[in-house]
């Protein structure tokens, strides 16, 4: 990392140390490039392969130090279960086919309602970020709808929609609206005023205001939003089905259900594949918002930009 | 939101005036917060005329130019643009105002897009403008790629590519370094030169506006007015050399000292404020 290199002038054998009171030694300081300098190619994989591993080898550390720890019984195998077993078991139902219904379950609730509810956020957030008179009318009940605690709501849910798939849909729905409503309105609220200037003075009407500046200069923004969003839609689904599921399927309910049960194992599979389910999911959003964003720099360190 | 289309005056048309200015006044803020930024201001633009504002920082040449472009209205007094379309003018800004997500073709052919005119006419406008401003080999680059110099091309290209009538650039090469801005001058002289367009250019370089004016206009400290008026001696078609001949020299100081004072007050003012 270093390209600075001290060569003593007088002493070849390093920095000889000054002696006391006399002034220091004259130095030469010599700044070469370095590793990264010289060979950019080499450094910048080398880079990459080092982030990649880090990625990768500090879970997997964590993993085999539980592993240790059950098999040194050190923490209690029956309330946590060795890595081992949890994914001898995941591996088992998935083999035998009895994990696929609870995921595909949970992806038939959190998919259409991650979809319903970004775009009537995107929708409501750039009327009230673009029309100040639509701000005013609606922001405050908005905002004070918000503070709401969303799984709160499955009741009054549960109670309009009945006991099929629709209270959860909506559930989620609700949730992603808020999180994209409120980052659309900032998003549009920080377009830069000359953008705007600069299509007034050629005459745009509302409709090209939208299409050529308020809608791209606002996306970036809410990419990261609806990343956000998929992240809180697979919470919500977890626990409303959790609470509340119509079939007695989903991963909530699989989680929770082998916590009543004491099936300890089930449990944590359950959580992994959640977790498993939740990157994915915001992998593809991430995914799909570089597509839709093409002139954005990716912030995603130093290998991409 | 938009301005509604000023009915074209015959009696300016005629007697060639295209922008014609009376006792523009602007207020910003109310009670005793109240800064009046402009005026009252009376000014003549003859059409074809390349006319350059300058004046200390917040005297209101600025707000001039965004009062004619209709972004800002003025709080006394008109201003009558002889226009044949609703939207005459097209306008250079000075922190280059292109879209960072469009390419460098689509942002020259912004203009064009909102005005309808079909893809493959403007395309082809678009690209011709590229070629003049030296872009053609970035018309498919993000402005996130280029330098701050190729921005402010690109923003020149925007607003020349609808072929406007009024050209409005408010401190377009402020941002850029003292080589870069001599370089560009030097290309706006000669594309300005080439159709005569209307051009209402402000600026803080007193070179820059005797370069390019047919006319300078030197404003007062806040509130703006015109103090002075000087027609630049060199004949057209000009190049930079001008920069060096002893009348520029000559017509530089004259305005410098008539500025100074000026710039000192709005300096003190600011200092005042604060």
């Amino acid at each position: 990392m270093s390209d600075q290199v001290t060569t003593p002038k007088t002493a070849e054998n390093g920095a000889a140390p000054a002696a006391e009171g006399a002034p220091p030694a004259e130095m030469l300081l010599v700044r070469r490039p370095g590793s990264a300098e010289l060979d950019p190619g080499k450094a910048r994989a080398r880079r990459r392969t080092l982030e990649i591993v880090l990625g990768i080898a500090v879970p997997l550390v964590l993993i085999l130090w539980w592993q240790l720890a059950v098999q040194q019984k050190w923490i209690d195998a029956r309330i946590y279960p060795a890595p081992q077993t949890i994914l001898e078991d995941g591996w088992q139902r998935l083999v035998d086919g009895k994990l696929w219904p609870d995921i595909w379950a949970t992806l038939k609730r959190v998919v259409p309602g991650f979809l319903l509810g970004s775009l009537a956020g995107y929708v409501v957030g750039l009327l009230t970020g673009s029309m100040p008179l639509v701000r005013a009318a609606l922001e405050p009940m908005l905002d004070a709808l918000y503070v709401v605690p969303k799984l709160a709501l499955l009741p009054i849910f549960l109670l309009i929609f009945g006991l099929g798939e629709t209270p959860q849909i909506v559930l989620v729905a609700v949730t992603v609206f808020f999180l994209i409503w409120i980052q659309t309105m900032a998003a549009v609220l920080a377009v830069p005023e000359g953008y705007r200037e600069a299509a007034t003075v050629f005459g745009a009407n509302r409709w090209q205001m939208y299409r050529h500046i308020l809608i791209p200069a606002s996306l970036p923004p809410v990419v990261v939003g609806l990343r956000l969003a998929s992240g809180m839609a697979v919470l919500v689904i977890v626990a409303s089905e959790g609470l509340a599921s119509p079939n007695n399927d989903g991963l909530g309910y699989l989680i929770f259900n082998a916590k009543n049960i004491f099936d300890n194992r089930a449990m944590y599979v359950g959580i992994i594949v959640v977790a498993i389910v939740g990157v994915l999911f915001s992998e593809l959003v991430r995914y799909i918002g570089r597509l839709l964003t093409p002139w954005a720099p990716d912030r995603r360190g130093p290998g991409g930009a | 939101m938009l301005p509604a289309p000023a009915a074209p005056d015959a009696a300016h048309a005629a007697s060639g005036i295209k922008i014609h200015a009376v006792d523009v006044e602007r207020h910003f803020g109310r009670g005793a917060k109240r800064v009046d930024a402009l005026g009252p201001l009376d000014l003549d633009i003859r059409t074809g005329e390349f006319c350059c504002i300058v004046g200390p920082s917040g005297c209101g040449k600025s707000t001039f130019l965004r009062i004619v472009a209709g972004l800002v209205k003025p709080t006394a007094g008109r201003v009558e643009i002889a226009a044949r379309s609703a939207h005459p003018a097209a306008m250079v800004f000075q922190d280059y105002g292109i879209s960072p997500w469009k390419s460098v073709l689509a942002n020259v052919r912004f203009g064009l897009d909102i005005q309808g005119v079909p893809r493959k006419e403007a395309d082809a406008r678009a690209r011709d403008w590229l070629k003049r401003l030296k872009l053609a080999d970035f018309a498919d680059a993000y402005p996130a790629a280029l330098s701050g110099g190729m921005r402010q091309r690109v923003s020149i290209a925007r607003a020349l590519a609808v072929e406007p009538e009024i050209l409005l650039m408010d401190e377009p090469f402020a941002a850029l370094d003292a080589q870069l801005r001599t370089i560009l001058q030097d290309e706006l002289l000669e594309i300005c030169q080439a159709d005569r367009r209307t051009v209402l250019f402000v600026t803080h370089s007193l070179e820059e506006a005797l370069l390019l004016g047919d006319r300078v206009l030197v404003m007062s400290s806040r509130p703006g007015r015109v103090i002075a008026e000087r027609v630049p001696p060199f004949p057209r078609p000009r190049t930079g050399a001008v920069r060096t001949s002893p009348e520029f020299a000559e017509m530089q100081g004259e305005l410098w000292a008539l500025l100074r004072g000026e710039v000192e007050t709005a300096a003190e003012s600011a200092g005042a404020q604060k």
